[in-house]
């Protein structure tokens, strides 16, 4: 007897497939370069405000997206790795990988801010460095996209594995929100339907992540303008 | 200009590089270069990209015209054998794989000079769109080069 039961409300589901998108926008927009690196910083704020929203959707999101409902503790670790670990949202493993492609995404955003290409492009936050700390940073940029690469394909070799060895469709219900379990299992867990995620919730993440990407796409140089290479630039000269 | 670029090159990849002097010096003139080169970059990339409505006609033709210059100035001569070590202003960023990688350097230096040629020939019309979709194809020649042969820090 299985049950349908909900996992990934809809703020997580949008989130998830928002930032596949994005990641792979920016990669596209980076190694073409060009006029697309202006898209590259534009998507690069996208996904903070995506990272932003999924920290705080980590904490006041519907239980499956709650960062204390499924972080991978050595405990729990400990009891996956020895087959006796029973849950239905992320497991221990995925959790982990959740948290690295998190981090990692992070690392990029925020190198990024700061980051210039020594072409025609120089991220929002690039005049409160110094150019040294700038070119320190987009070579960070440039080699931690390895690593994040690694995670998406280990993200994406687990789920093709999931599907073919242990027979688990992962990507429907990240797609639906719905998820068919046991029902011995879901009396185990004392499931109760959980679809709602509270609009006010959702609407205080939103403010939230809006308000730092506003801040970093403009309105921070405008609340303390800095002197740019731009602005020294337009100035008119006689000779 | 092309021939005289890939002249250069050739010139400077039979060890004759000595036409530029020392290579701290080659490395000095080269980054020169391509800091002016910034600068120009720069005003063009506010005035037509960020702040199209500060687009003034004259300094970005001066501009599109300066880059156009240092792209005809044959380069090429700046990056004889053993200037992928050293210092110039800072420390060269020249990967040693150049050497090894002529022609396709001599292919994406031709695609720079083509496109810096082709803004200065844009800016001169005064079409905003045009010279922005210009611009982003120097751009690209720009990322040509540093994909090839510049050490990432």
């Amino acid at each position: 007897m299985k049950v349908t039961i909900h996992i990934w409300d809809l703020p997580h589901r949008l989130f998830h497939w928002l930032l596949a998108v994005s990641v792979a926008a920016s990669y596209i927009t980076a190694k073409i370069g060009g006029s697309l690196i202006d898209w590259h910083g534009r998507l690069g704020i996208f996904i903070l405000g995506l990272l932003i929203f999924r920290i705080i959707w980590g904490f006041i999101g519907s239980t499956h997206s709650r960062f204390s409902t499924f972080f991978p503790t050595f405990s729990r670790l400990a009891a996956y790795l020895k087959g006796r670990w029973q849950g239905i949202g992320h497991n221990p493993l995925g959790a982990l990988s959740v948290i690295a492609l998190l981090t990692t995404v992070a690392v990029q955003v925020g190198t990024g801010l700061f980051a210039n290409d020594d072409i025609a492009f120089e991220g929002p936050l690039f005049d409160f460095v110094d150019k040294s700390f700038s070119n320190k940073l987009t070579g960070l940029h440039s080699t931690t996209f390895y690593v994040l690469l690694g995670f998406v394909v280990l993200h994406i070799v687990a789920i093709i594995f999931y599907r073919w060895v242990k027979k688990t469709n992962l990507v429907t219900p990240m797609l639906t929100g719905k998820k068919e379990i046991p029902v011995a299992l879901a009396e185990a867990m004392a499931i109760t339907p959980d679809k709602s995620f509270g609009p006010m919730r959702f609407i205080l993440s939103m403010i939230i992540s809006g308000t730092v990407v506003w801040g970093v796409s403009g309105g921070i140089t405008q609340l303390y303008p800095v002197q740019s290479q731009q602005q020294t630039a337009q100035a008119p000269s006689s000779f | 200009m092309k021939k005289k670029l890939t002249l250069a090159i050739l010139l400077a990849a039979t060890g004759t590089a000595a036409i530029a002097g020392p290579i701290e010096e080659q490395i000095r003139f080269r980054q020169s270069a391509y800091s002016f080169a910034a600068w120009n970059v720069q005003k063009i990339k506010s005035q037509v990209v960020d702040h199209p409505e500060t687009y003034n006609k004259d300094t970005v033709t001066a501009a599109a015209n300066a880059i156009a210059a240092i792209a005809n100035s044959g380069l090429g001569a700046l990056y004889g054998e053993g200037t992928d070590q050293g210092i110039g202003w800072v420390k060269t960023r020249l990967k040693p794989e150049f050497f090894q990688k002529k022609a396709e350097v001599t292919v994406a230096a031709n695609t720079f000079n083509e496109a810096a040629n082709e803004l200065a020939k844009v800016a001169a019309t005064g079409d905003v769109n045009l010279i922005k979709t210009q611009f982003g194809k120097v751009g690209e020649s720009c990322k040509g080069c540093h994909d090839l042969i510049r050490i990432k820090e």
